[in-house]
């Protein structure tokens, strides 16, 4: 607390109160020590010291504040050069003032002092002066006369007559005393004109000396307030051996001459010492004067450093708070001026406008971190769209791209941003006629909305595409759709119908002609000569081979067109191959290969119709490289696999026939799908939904560098372990 | 060559030394009591002594110039309490005075004026030199007898000067920091008859 009280007396305006006001104190001490009538006269020299030690005290302390301003101003520390500045204006404002009024102060003090004398003045009281002297020398002379006759009578009497005869003379001269003195000094006689007195005034040894030179002594004699006039005459020597003796006698001065002489002594006296004192009175005021304006002018100067730091600080704060806002810190809040100046004023609306860019900031970020969310939710929701949705600006860039529209189009589009679309199409050939498609609806400007097929390994894909302008012009957002599926499903749902009808229309017939031919053979066929039945024969046989081939036909259509329910149970599929190949193996023509049989793999399925799936794959791959005239050499595999999460049993059968035409390899599961002679063409058709009933996919490839490969993939979340 | 050189300078540089010591001292030229006896009258003591005041040119030109100036002559009776042989003394003032004198100079009738403050005793002297002659004189000065009954261990020691406070006000500082006006004598022992 007491560290706290001098840190506030140190800092705050106490210090300079407290300076000013001893600065007054002392300046009234000053003043009043050099007047004539003070008590403080005495106290002159430590009043002076006093001052002497506050100049000193203020010149440290000048000192101190002059080297800290100019150290901030070499290191450069804000408003310095500000602070500076207005201090060398204070200072050349109070020099400039200071001096003008010191040195008429002193110019007027000089001419004041020396006014109070002039040389006419002194004339006039020397010349009255001498003039009194003049007056009492006249009076003197007759004096000195009458006394040297009053020694001649003296000396003429008998010693035994003196008293009488000098009580006598004395009465009659009007004197105030008579003395005869002996020329040792001894007295040997007196009287006096009052008769209260009884010591004579003795003569000094001046008048002894000048006496002892035979010379008479008269004199003006100031005895108090009084003049008297004093004459000493020796006495004539009338007898030999008699003792030398001089008469000493003292006269009054008329009342007036006195009283003249008087004035002008007091006259003369006080105007002459006071002509001596103009000198040192001067000096003392001159000192004085200075000391007074040195410190006045000091305390100025330190006063001057204080007032300017006070205004510049504010400024100071409000330099240091702009470079802060400048370099982005907002939160920049000043102390608050007390003042109600200009300065206050900035300091406030500093403050309101950081407070306000504060809050635009935090609206910013706010809006900001809603645009964020909106596009973060829009992306999500893009994200998780089956559409593929991309979006292209006028300079036919990419801007956006969604995961499916990745995935459909199997090119990473997230990659590839900003590229034109072109380059997209150079780059990526299966994606050119979608960008194709696009080129040409940007220039045209409109919305639209057109199928697209895309040529690429697994086979034809087909896209609905949407355009739709952007508003404002931005671009143009590109929603596309695989379709393909949607499709395929279309076409085998009516291909399902079809089936259903032919089986149902055509089966009926059949059998009747088959009987009906039947009949007729085993009817005619007797009654007709050798020669014609060989012909009976023929025909009816190709009517019967015929209609059975007919009714087979339209059995695969039932089989195809038949949706019965899966009769699901656990089964082994190596163990299933293996028995399905058994029945191959007897062609040694054919060469069959099973890769990767160590384990097997139990799941749920229909093993009546994946056996009737593996019996026709592996049927058609006979055919096709016995067609195409090359050896029957089919590998079969199977194995899991995990994907996207998910399990799957994979069984590939490739052979190293002719492969398959590209114009078939999207539609080779179609129902007449066929570049076979022999066949219905319902083979793949029939695998293709059987496998699609358990849920599964099946695909063909054909490999390098010849041959095809057929695929299947079967779900395995209900494999049994 | 080189050595004397340095000897010779040496020997200036002491020459200036004596000479700035001996020159303020020389300056500084005091009033002195040149001779204090005190003689026994009876049952009484007096005390005679003679002091010399030489002024400086300072002070001749103030009295000249009218200023009245106060001369005080000092006087002590001390009485010393030996303590530890003679090293070490307890000294007591059993009575001091003070006698003051004012001179000055009286323009009308040319004559020195000296007077006796508490007296208000006034004497005239044609010329300055007499005067100071007569205040320096002491004549039978009687001294207090109440304390003068045991005169052992007992001294009277006296001295003079110029009383500076008692100067015009604008002369005071200047006398006051000035040597010129500086010439109190040192305190002096009066000799026992």
């Amino acid at each position: 607390m007491g560290l706290d009280l001098i840190k506030h007396l140190r800092t705050g305006v106490t210090p300079y109160v407290l300076l000013g006001i001893s600065l007054l104190a002392l300046a009234y001490l000053l003043s009043a020590a050099t007047q004539d009538s003070s008590r403080l006269n005495d106290l002159f020299l430590l009043i002076f010291g006093l001052g002497i030690a506050i100049l000193a005290l203020l010149i440290g302390i000048l000192g101190r504040s002059l080297f800290r301003l100019y150290r901030d101003f070499k290191t450069n520390k804000e408003g310095a050069r500000l602070t500076l500045r207005l201090v060398s204006l204070f200072a050349l404002l109070i020099l400039v003032s200071t001096t003008i009024v010191y040195s008429f102060s002193i110019h007027f003090l000089h001419r004041g002092i020396n006014s109070w004398f002039d040389v006419k003045v002194e004339q006039a009281l020397n010349d009255s002066l001498e003039l009194s002297r003049t007056a009492f020398g006249i009076r003197m002379r007759t004096l000195l006369r009458q006394t040297r006759m009053m020694t001649g009578l003296l000396s003429e009497l008998p010693s035994s007559d003196l008293n009488h005869n000098i009580r006598e003379l004395t009465q009659l001269s009007g004197a105030i005393e008579l003395s005869l003195w002996t020329m040792g000094g001894q007295l040997i006689t007196t009287s006096f004109e009052n008769p209260d007195l009884i010591i004579p005034s003795r003569p000094n040894e001046a008048i002894f000396h000048q006496l002892e030179q035979q010379e008479d002594y008269i004199g003006l004699d100031p005895d108090h307030d009084n003049l008297q006039l004093r004459a000493a005459v020796r006495l004539p020597i009338k007898k030999a051996n008699q003792e030398e003796r001089f008469l000493q006698v003292i006269f009054p001065v008329n009342a007036q001459l006195s009283s003249l002489g008087k004035t002008v002594q007091t006259a003369y006296t006080d105007y002459k010492e006071l002509s001596y004192l103009r000198k040192p009175l001067i000096t003392v005021f001159t000192l004085t004067l200075s000391l007074i304006v040195l410190l006045t002018l000091l305390a100025s100067i330190w006063f001057a450093i204080w007032i300017s730091r006070r205004i510049v600080e504010p400024l100071q704060e409000l330099a240091a708070g702009t470079q802060a806002v400048a370099s982005g810190n907002y939160n920049t809040k000043l102390r608050s001026a007390s003042g109600h100046d200009e300065i206050g004023f900035l300091v406030r609306s500093f403050n309101q406008m950081t407070q306000r860019l504060t809050q635009a900031r935090h609206a910013t970020q706010n809006s900001h971190r809603q645009l964020e969310q909106q596009t973060n939710y829009l992306s999500a929701v893009l994200s998780s769209l089956s559409s593929g949705v991309i979006t292209i600006d006028n300079e036919r860039q990419l801007r956006t791209a969604n995961l499916a529209s990745s995935k459909i189009l199997h090119v990473n589009l997230q990659q590839r941003l900003e590229s034109v679309i072109d380059k997209l199409g150079e780059n990526h050939p299966h994606v050119r006629p979608l960008t194709q498609l696009i080129e040409h609806h940007l220039t045209h400007g409109d919305d639209w909305h057109q199928q697209v097929e895309l040529q690429h390994k697994k086979g034809l894909q087909s896209l609905m595409c949407r355009g739709t302008l952007l508003p404002n012009n931005a671009g143009w957002v590109i929603v596309f759709d695989d379709v393909t599926t949607l499709l395929q499903a279309q076409r085998n749902a009516a291909w399902g119908e079809v089936a259903k009808r032919l089986a149902h229309e055509i089966k009926n017939p059949l059998t009747p002609i088959q009987l009906s031919a039947d009949r007729l053979q085993h009817k005619y066929l007797p009654l007709l000569p050798e020669d014609q039945t060989h012909t009976l024969t023929k025909l009816t046989g190709t009517i019967i081979s015929q209609v059975e081939a007919m009714k087979e036909m339209v059995n695969d259509f039932s089989d195809y067109a038949r949706n019965p329910g899966l009769q699901l149970q656990p089964q082994a599929i190596g163990q299933l191959i293996k028995e399905v190949l058994a029945l191959y193996q007897s062609n040694p023509n054919h060469q069959f290969t099973l890769l990767n049989s160590t384990e097997d793999i139990t799941l749920n399925l229909d093993s009546t119709r994946i056996r009737q799936v593996l019996h026709n794959l592996f049927k058609n791959a006979i055919e096709a490289s016995e067609e195409a005239q090359l050896a029957v050499d089919i590998i079969l595999s199977y194995h899991t696999l995990d994907l996207d999460g998910h399990q799957y049993l994979e069984i590939t059968l490739s052979d190293h026939g002719p492969g398959i035409p590209d114009d078939m390899v999207n539609t080779l599961f179609e129902p007449y799908a066929t570049n076979k002679t022999k066949g219905t063409g319902l083979g793949l058709a029939i695998v293709k939904k059987i496998i699609e009933e358990h849920h599964g996919q099946v695909w063909a490839e054909n490999t390098e560098p010849s041959g095809a490969c057929i695929i299947i993939r079967l779900p395995l979340e209900d494999a049994i372990p | 060559m080189v050595f004397i050189m340095h000897a010779f300078v040496i020997a200036r540089l002491k020459i200036i030394f004596w000479l700035l010591l001996f020159s303020s001292t020389v300056h500084a030229q005091t009033f002195e009591v040149a001779s204090a006896q005190i003689s026994k009258i009876g049952n009484g003591y007096v005390l005679n002594a003679e002091i010399k005041y030489p002024l400086t040119p300072r002070v001749l030109e103030a009295i000249v110039n009218g200023v009245p100036i106060i001369f005080e002559q000092e006087f002590e009776l001390v009485k010393s309490t030996y303590l530890l042989g003679n090293y070490w003394q307890w000294n007591e003032t059993l009575w001091s005075a003070d006698i003051r004198h004012e001179l000055r100079y009286h323009a009308l009738s040319q004559q020195y004026v000296l007077q006796a403050i508490d007296t208000n005793s006034q004497r005239n002297f044609p010329t300055l030199s007499v005067a100071l002659q007569a205040l320096g004189q002491i004549k039978d000065l009687t001294l207090p007898p109440e304390y003068l009954e045991d005169t052992e261990n007992l001294t009277l020691q006296l001295r003079s000067g110029i009383d500076l406070y008692a100067l015009p006000t604008p002369m005071r500082p200047g006398a006051l920091i000035s040597s010129k006006w500086q010439l109190t004598s040192p305190w002096v022992d009066a000799q026992w008859d």
